[in-house]
């Protein structure tokens, strides 16, 4: 057997004159999980997507099982036993387990009708091999995400695949599934000698549970090296987040001290259906005020309801001084509120508009010389201090939104908001799917509108977010507000407390209160 | 800065294929035509009669454009131009007045518009099934009230407002189709109104989040709508000087949705050009036109038609995933 399972050699692509990869080595052993890490845009999906035959390469050098390859098609790539497990899943929800993995080359019977029972049996002998176990005539939609992941992992098997690339596999699972997904990585890359490629932005992660790594910056391989002690490896997960940004970013200070000013923003007894139960809070000039809590325990229903987009059943919002109670959106923004939405991709990037139209189309009224007839040139300076502001990296604005990376995109979507100088801004996930060097960024550009007296709500499920930016934190529970912590109180170990309804006590042994010895 | 001026300047041989395909083609078919048949087609007034025959359903295109761009649909604009045509004649008979005509024409056909939009976005029905409901409501009604014949009027300065001969030569229905366009485009390209009709067929929750009352963009597309209706009947109804509640505007829809689609609008919404649209009602006459003179039996017409409107989207939808 080969020494490597994969072998990409001095491989460079450039797009339109731009160099995405810079003569980049990437190697892979036989039965190895390779993490592959890097900022967006570092050029992982690019090397994948060559790997995989989608983009082709401008020159360099693929040897897969020892075997070198002079042309690279999706189709050839399939026969080499090359699989791409892509992040958005792949299967069919209306279908059964086994139609999903026999898809397009279903099993036949004699007579030439589909043979159930050959694949249900070839199903299940795949399902064992993966140590999983999972009903081949169930319905793909009614399965857990990480289940249908497992479905997708099953069929690259069935298609004798040595080498399976996953991008960014875990973002919409829960940590139960992570470990399910991983464990089953594992054990196929111990067992079977299935070499996988892993590609995430969750150093966690990659350190926890892979063997190998090699880290992408700007279209350069920067470093690789194992991750397991036993092969001795020398990094921890600050060292890889340094060497993916090229400066130390996990231990960079964001927070600012500041004077804060009086109550802009005061909510009492707010009720969303049973999501949300009497919530009161208030919020000061230049604040910046965390709203944390376990995912469905209603964070999201608040400040969706504060902005006009559910209705409120029961409860007052005092904003400015006034009685406000947004029925829409549009109540939301013309009383002083902005909204960064979660889900990106869903609720807020508008895709078939330009970079510069995504920007300016929350205050396109603004860009009017003349009743509502709009200057290209007033639109243009709008979009372009939002560029300046927030740092926002492209080549023209009249692109597709859609062909920025992700943390670009996230800085589009909250830089729109300013245009409309909003006294106050709800943050909702505001760096997800971002990668390290863009949250930095995200952060830094949320202290500087605190700072210049925005009073900001985050929403975040993620403690350590919490923690570097608040002035202070709401920990929700079932709908409620659990606890109210100040940022000296700010710690993972208290939120965690309260976000799965634990007290705190008011001295500084909190914990003893939760602690049954006590 | 001075970088991103000089790359928005940069025009690729594909960009610039991609952007102006539909007048390529059009520049082409004239082309064709004119090798095949000479001057008879290059003649002034054969192209007067291209356009103008074309006109009517044209200008709904513009309109229908938009709404589909909007994330909306409308199956009912035949039959709606040909109800508020009906009337509108009934009120120049009645009241002798082509002035009190127009504006019956526009204030009726906006508020029939109006209900459309209104049961589409508070009913939170498909406008799909909404205009084909209107579709038959219309229609019938137009039949009944009608009693499955016409009505024509005799009024001279009706009938000029179609007819009238600008310069001698240039019937001013024509001006109106190039005025609609002109119209048309504006709204689309230049104003908020035309920028958030884009934004809504393209994310709809995205443009709500946005602090956008999306319902009302919708609405206004409609009535946009309802406005072209309205001169499509005017210039319709003068021109022929009678409309019949049986014949009159059929297929209109799928037309004005066919020259949409040629010219480039997506189904899905949030994409397409106005200006497309405008070579889209061209290229549709065109076809008619370089088939009757080449001889081909009229009959065969809308087999070339339906087969246009297949490649061409099937080379728009290429052309994107390039």
């Amino acid at each position: 057997m080969a020494e490597y399972a994969l072998r990409m050699s001095n491989i460079v692509k450039t797009y339109g004159g731009v160099p995405v990869l810079k003569e980049v080595d990437f190697a892979v052993r036989p039965g190895e999980v390779h993490a592959l890490v890097g900022e967006n845009g570092a050029g992982k999906t690019t090397l994948m997507n060559i790997l995989g035959g989608v983009v082709q390469m401008d020159s360099g050098e693929v040897e897969v099982l020892g075997e070198p390859l002079s042309h690279l098609s999706p189709g050839i790539m399939q026969e080499k036993g090359v699989a791409f497990i892509h992040q958005e899943l792949n299967v069919v929800n209306d279908l059964t387990v086994y139609e999903n993995l026999f898809l397009g080359r279903e099993l036949r019977a004699r007579i030439g009708t589909v043979d159930v029972k050959a694949m249900c049996r070839e199903a299940e002998q795949v399902f064992s091999r993966m140590q999983v176990d999972v009903d081949p005539k169930a319905l793909v939609g009614s399965l857990e995400t990480s289940t249908k992941q497992i479905v997708e992992i099953a069929r690259s098997l069935l298609l004798n695949a040595k080498i399976i690339i996953m991008d960014e596999p875990t973002t919409s699972l829960s940590q139960n599934e992570i470990d399910q997904v991983f464990r089953l990585m594992t054990n196929l890359a111990r067992r079977h000698g299935v070499s996988i490629i892993f590609i995430s932005h969750k150093l966690g992660e990659v350190v926890q549970f892979c063997d190998h790594y090699t880290v992408l910056r700007n279209g350069e391989k920067v470093a690789e090296g194992p991750l397991r002690p036993e092969d001795g490896a020398q990094v921890d997960q600050a060292d890889i987040a340094r060497m993916m940004v090229g400066q130390d970013v996990l231990s960079v200070e964001v927070y600012v001290p500041r004077e804060l000013g009086e109550t802009v923003l005061e909510a009492s007894g707010i009720q969303i259906n049973n999501h949300v139960r009497d919530v009161s809070f208030f919020l000061r000039k230049g604040e910046v005020l965390g709203i944390t809590g376990l995912l469905g325990d209603g964070k999201e229903h608040l400040v969706r309801g504060l902005f006009g987009d559910l209705p409120i059943d029961e409860g007052s919002i005092i904003l400015n001084g006034r009685p406000c109670q947004p029925r829409h959106p549009a109540q939301g923004k013309g009383a002083g509120l902005g909204f960064l939405p979660s889900n990106r991709k869903e609720n807020a990037i508008i895709k078939d508009l330009s970079i510069q139209s995504n920007i300016t189309i929350v205050s396109l009224e603004d860009c009017c010389t003349t009743g509502h007839v709009l200057s290209g040139k007033r639109e243009h300076g709008m979009a372009d201090r939002a560029r300046q502001d927030f740092s926002i990296k492209f080549t023209d604005f009249d692109n597709a939104v859609t062909s920025l990376s992700g943390g670009n995109q996230q800085k589009v979507v909250l830089s729109k908001w300013l245009s409309m100088s909003p006294s106050v801004l709800l943050l909702s996930n505001p760096t997800q799917g971002v990668d390290v060097g863009a949250k930095n960024e995200i952060y830094a550009q949320i202290m500087k509108l605190a700072e210049q007296g925005v009073g900001i709500v985050i929403t975040s499920g993620e403690a350590k977010e919490i923690i570097k930016i608040c002035d202070r934190a709401l920990v929700m529970y079932h709908g409620s507000v659990r606890g109210e912590l100040d940022r000296d109180e700010l710690t993972e170990e208290n939120i965690m407390i309260l976000s799965t309804g634990g007290e705190l006590g008011k001295n500084d042994r909190s914990t003893a209160v939760c602690n049954p010895h006590s | 800065m001075q970088s991103t001026q000089l790359s928005a300047k940069r025009m690729t041989l594909k960009k610039f294929l991609d952007q102006y395909s539909i007048m390529l083609i059009t520049v082409l078919m004239i082309v064709i035509a004119t090798i095949l048949q000479g001057t008879t087609f290059l003649s002034l007034s054969n192209f007067i009669n291209i356009i103008r025959n074309n006109s009517v359903v044209g200008i709904i295109a513009f309109g229908m454009s938009l709404v589909i761009i909007s994330g909306n649909i409308d199956l009912s604009v035949g039959a709606q131009m040909v109800l508020v045509a009906s009337l509108t004649l009934d009120v120049v008979n009645r009241s002798g007045s082509a002035l009190l005509g127009v504006i019956t024409a526009f204030a009726f056909s906006c508020t029939l518009s109006l209900i459309t939009g209104l049961i589409v976005t508070k009913g939170r029905v498909p406008s799909f099934i909404v205009t084909l409901g209107l579709q038959y409501i219309y229609r019938s009604i137009l039949i009944y009230t009608l009693n499955g014949g016409g009505i024509t009027t005799q009024n001279k300065s009706y009938a000029l407002i179609s007819s009238y001969n600008l310069f001698g030569w240039l019937p001013l229905q024509i001006v109106y189709f190039f005025v609609m366009a002109a119209i048309f485009f504006f709204i689309s390209k230049y104003t908020v109104l035309g920028r958030h009709i884009y934004a809504v067929g393209s994310n709809e929750k995205a443009t709500r989040l946005s602090g956008i009352k999306t319902d009302r963009i919708k609405i206004y597309a409609f009535l946009l709508l309802g406005a072209a209706i309205a001169v499509a009947a005017v210039a319709e109804s003068s021109r022929m000087g009678s409309i019949n509640s049986t014949s009159s505007g059929t297929g209109y829809e799928l037309n004005a949705i066919a020259m949409s689609v040629i010219g480039g609008v997506a189904m899905e919404g949030g994409k397409g050009k106005l200006t497309n649209t405008m070579f889209g009602a061209f290229i549709f006459g065109l076809i008619n036109n370089i088939l009757t003179l080449v001889g081909v039996n009229t009959r065969l017409v809308n087999a070339f038609k339906g087969a246009i409107i297949i490649i061409a989207v099937l080379l728009q939808r290429k052309s994107r995933e390039r």
